[in-house]
C-alpha cells in the first residue's frame, strides 16, 4: 500500500513536471547568427549526410548568417580540431557544432569559445568530462546500443561463440560508451552467457588501418565468430577484409554501418545485421539545438522542450552517461539486413 | 652567405605580403587574442623548431621529437596518476627527455649510425613506451596551476610557453651566431672529416645536440599537456614532419652547414600566419595541407633555379 501511494505521488509529480514545460518551443526563423559544423575529419560519408541535414535546417530557419562545414584531415584530427575550435572563438560565431575527436583535449579551447560567446554543442560524439560543452545531442541512447549489439552478436553467431570488437580510435567517447554498455548487457542477461568477447582493438577510423586489425584478430582468434564494429569506417573495412580474405562463411561482421556501403556485404552474407541511425536526421537536430541556444530562444536547461521542425518534439535531460551534462535524445535506430538493406541503400 | 641573406630577404616579403593578405581579409586577424592564439595553437612545434636547426645544420636529423613529446606528456599523467607531486613529475618528465637524447647522441656519435636510423628506431620505440604507460585512454585533471600555466596569460595576455620561446629563441640565437659552440656546430654540418682533423670533439659534439632536442621535446610535451589539459598514447604523432618542414623552409639546409636562427624563425611566422588566416577564412584541412606542402616544394626548387641558372645559359653562349 505504502508503495502504491509513493508511487502515485511520484506519477503526479511526473505530470506536473511535464505540465510546466507541455508548451514547446518554437524557434523562430530569419535570425542571422554564424554557425560551425565541426565533423573529427573530413572524407567521411556521414559526417556529410549531418551536414546535408544542417544546411536543410539551416534553410528552413532562414538564417542569413553562414552555416560553415569545416573540418580536420584525419591525421591532424586533434590538433586540428582544437585548432578550428580556437579559431571559431575568434571569428565570434554564435555556435560551433561539434563531433568531439579530442577526448577532454578539447576542453579548454571549447570553454575558450564559450567565454567569447559561442554555444558548443557537440553531436555524434560528446566531450567526455562535459566541461566546455552546452548540450549533447544523441543520436540513440548509449545504453540501447549496447543492448541491440548484443541483440545481433546473439542472433548471427546463434547464442554461442567468440566475438571481437574493432572500434574507431581509443579516446572516441562515444563508441568507448557503447562498447561498455555491450559488455553491461552481455554481463545482465543469461542468455548472452555462451557469447566470448575476446578483445577490443582500434583502428582509428580510417581504413587501412582497421582493415589491417581486422585480419590481425582473425590470425590472433582462429576460431573468432564475428567482428562487431561499432563505427560505419570499422565495419566497412571488416567486412571488406573478410571478403578479400575468403573468411565470410568463417567470420561475421556487425556494428554500426552506412546502408549505402554495407549493401553488398549484407546480400553476400559478410554482415548478415547491422545496425545506424540517419545522420542527416542527426545534423538536423543538432543544427536546431544550437540555432536555438545561439539566439537565446533556447536556454539549454533541463526539461525545455522545443520544435525541431520536420522532427517534432525534443527535450533537454540529463546525460545518465555523463554526471552534470546535458543531452537530448534523437533515437531511435534502424536494423538493416537482406530484407530492407537494398531500399535503405538506394 | 649572400645567398642566404637573399633568401631570407625573400621569406619576408613572402611574410608581408601573407600578414598584408590575412589583415585585409580577415577583420578578426590582428586582435591581441587570435595573434596571441595564433603562437599558442602550435608553440611545442615551433620551440621544436627552433632546436631542430641546430640538428639540421649539423647535417644530423632528429625524428623522434614527436615522439618523445609524447612519451614526455604521457610519463607526467602516468606519475600523476600514480600520485607523484606535479612538481617531481615535471623534473621526471624533464629527466625522461635528456636520457632519451642522449641516447640518440650516443648511438649516432659513438657507434657512428646514420641518425635517420636511430631517430626512427626511437620514434617508434618512445611511442610504444607512451601508449603501454596510458594504455588506450585520455588521462586529465592536472593540477589547476599546470592547466593554468598552459591555458590562461602569465604576463597580461601573454602564455608562459610564448615567453619561454622568446627567451629559448635570444638563447639559441645567441649560442649559434655569437658562439664557439655555434661555429663548431656549423663547421662539423659542412665537414665532419675537417673538424675531427681541426681537433674538434665532433662526438661529444654531436651527443650535446641531441641531449638538447630531446629536452626540448620534453619541454614541449609538458607544454601541451598544460595546454590541452589531458594527454593521450597519440599526442603529438606527426609534429616530427611540421616542425622539419618549418625548418627546411627556412633554407636550412638538410646537407647541413648552412641555414641560420632567423630564417626559421621567419619560417615559423610565414607557417603560422598562412595557417590562422586559412583557418580564419574558413579553408578546409586538405587545403591548407597542400597549401603548405607547396610553399615547401618552392622553397627546395626556387634557390636550385639560381644556381641552374648559368648552366642554362652556356649552351647559347657557345652557339
Amino acid at each position: 500500500m505504502k508503495h502504491l501511494i509513493m508511487g502515485a505521488a511520484a506519477a503526479l509529480m511526473l505530470t506536473t513536471a511535464n505540465f510546466a514545460y507541455a508548451e514547446a518551443i518554437k524557434l523562430e526563423g530569419g535570425k542571422a547568427t554564424n554557425m560551425v559544423l565541426l565533423p573529427k575529419f573530413l572524407g567521411i560519408l556521414v559526417f556529410d549526410q549531418a551536414n546535408e541535414g544542417a544546411q536543410e535546417a539551416h534553410k528552413e530557419l532562414a538564417n542569413s548568417g553562414e552555416l560553415q562545414f569545416v573540418g580536420p584531415t584525419p591525421e591532424n584530427s586533434v590538433a586540428g580540431q582544437i585548432e578550428i575550435m580556437t579559431t571559431s572563438g575568434t571569428q565570434g560565431v554564435g555556435a560551433i557544432m561539434l563531433s568531439n575527436n579530442a577526448g577532454d583535449q578539447i576542453t579548454p579551447s571549447a570553454e575558450a569559445a564559450q567565454k567569447a560567446g559561442a554555444k558548443v554543442v557537440t553531436w555524434d560524439s560528446p566531450i567526455p568530462g562535459g566541461k566546455g560543452e552546452d548540450v549533447f545531442v544523441a543520436q540513440v541512447d548509449f545504453g540501447s546500443i549496447g543492448v541491440v549489439m548484443a541483440d545481433m552478436a546473439h542472433s548471427i553467431l546463434g547464442g554461442k561463440g567468440k566475438m571481437a570488437v574493432l572500434s574507431a580510435s581509443a579516446d572516441a567517447s562515444n563508441q568507448n560508451a557503447w562498447i561498455d554498455a555491450m559488455k553491461a548487457a552481455l554481463a545482465a542477461d543469461p542468455k548472452y552467457a555462451d557469447i566470448e568477447l575476446v578483445d577490443v582493438v582500434y583502428g582509428d577510423d580510417q581504413a587501412e588501418v582497421s582493415y589491417n586489425r581486422a585480419l590481425a584478430l582473425v590470425d590472433k582468434y582462429p576460431d573468432l565468430g564475428l567482428i562487431m564494429s561499432p563505427t560505419t569506417v570499422g565495419i566497412q573495412a571488416s567486412a571488406k577484409a573478410m571478403q578479400d580474405e575468403g573468411l565470410c562463411d568463417k567470420v561475421k561482421v556487425s556494428g554500426l554501418g552506412l546502408p549505402s556501403e554495407m549493401v553488398s556485404y549484407t546480400m553476400n552474407g559478410c554482415a548478415p545485421e547491422f545496425a545506424l541511425w540517419d545522420f542527416r536526421d542527426l545534423g538536423y537536430l543538432t543544427y536546431m539545438t544550437a540555432y536555438g541556444l545561439a539566439t537565446g530562444q533556447l536556454k539549454g536547461e533541463i526539461g525545455e522542450t522545443f520544435t525541431a521542425g520536420r522532427m517534432g518534439d525534443y527535450s533537454i535531460e540529463a546525460d545518465p552517461g555523463r554526471e552534470g551534462a546535458k543531452r537530448i535524445l534523437m533515437g531511435p535506430f534502424t536494423i538493416y539486413n537482406k530484407d530492407n538493406v537494398e531500399a535503405a541503400a538506394k | 652567405m649572400s645567398r642566404l641573406q637573399s633568401w631570407e630577404g625573400f621569406l619576408l616579403v613572402c611574410l608581408i605580403v601573407i600578414f598584408g593578405f590575412n589583415a585585409v581579409l580577415t577583420p578578426e586577424f590582428l586582435g591581441i587574442g587570435n595573434q596571441i592564439n595564433l603562437f599558442q595553437l602550435s608553440i611545442e612545434k615551433i620551440i621544436l623548431a627552433l632546436v631542430m636547426t641546430f640538428i639540421i645544420i649539423n647535417a644530423e636529423i632528429d625524428l623522434s621529437i614527436g615522439s618523445m613529446m609524447g612519451l614526455s606528456a604521457c610519463s607526467f599523467g602516468y606519475l600523476l596518476q600514480l600520485g607523484t607531486p606535479a612538481p617531481l613529475a615535471i623534473l621526471i618528465c624533464l629527466g625522461v627527455g635528456i636520457a632519451g637524447g642522449f641516447l640518440n647522441g650516443w648511438f649516432v656519435a659513438r657507434l657512428g649510425l646514420p641518425s635517420l636510423v636511430v631517430t626512427l628506431a626511437t620514434l617508434i620505440g618512445f611511442r610504444g613506451l607512451a601508449r603501454v604507460m596510458v594504455e588506450d585512454r585520455g588521462i586529465g585533471d592536472f593540477p589547476e596551476w599546470f592547466d593554468a600555466l598552459g591555458q590562461q596569460g602569465l604576463i597580461g595576455p601573454i602564455p608562459f610557453a610564448l615567453i619561454a620561446f622568446v627567451v629559448l629563441f635570444v638563447l639559441l640565437y645567441v649560442l649559434l651566431e655569437r658562439s664557439g659552440f655555434g661555429r663548431k656546430t656549423y663547421v662539423i654540418g659542412s665537414n665532419r672529416d675537417v673538424a675531427d682533423f681541426a681537433g674538434i670533439d665532433t662526438a661529444r659534439h654531436k651527443i650535446i645536440l641531441f641531449t638538447m632536442s630531446g629536452t626540448a621535446a620534453a619541454f614541449a610535451g609538458l607544454l601541451y599537456a598544460a595546454r590541452v589539459g589531458a594527454v593521450r598514447g597519440d599526442v603529438a604523432a606527426g609534429f616530427e614532419l611540421d616542425v622539419i618542414t618549418i625548418v627546411l623552409l627556412g633554407g636550412v639546409s638538410i646537407f647541413g652547414g648552412k641555414g641560420t636562427l632567423v630564417g626559421t624563425l621567419l619560417s615559423i611566422l610565414i607557417v603560422l600566419n598562412l595557417r590562422n588566416g586559412m583557418a580564419l577564412l574558413n579553408i578546409t584541412g586538405h587545403i591548407q595541407t597542400g597549401v603548405i606542402g607547396l610553399l615547401l616544394i618552392a622553397s627546395v626548387v626556387i634557390p636550385r633555379l639560381k644556381l641552374a641558372k648559368p648552366r642554362a645559359i652556356k649552351p647559347e653562349a657557345t652557339a
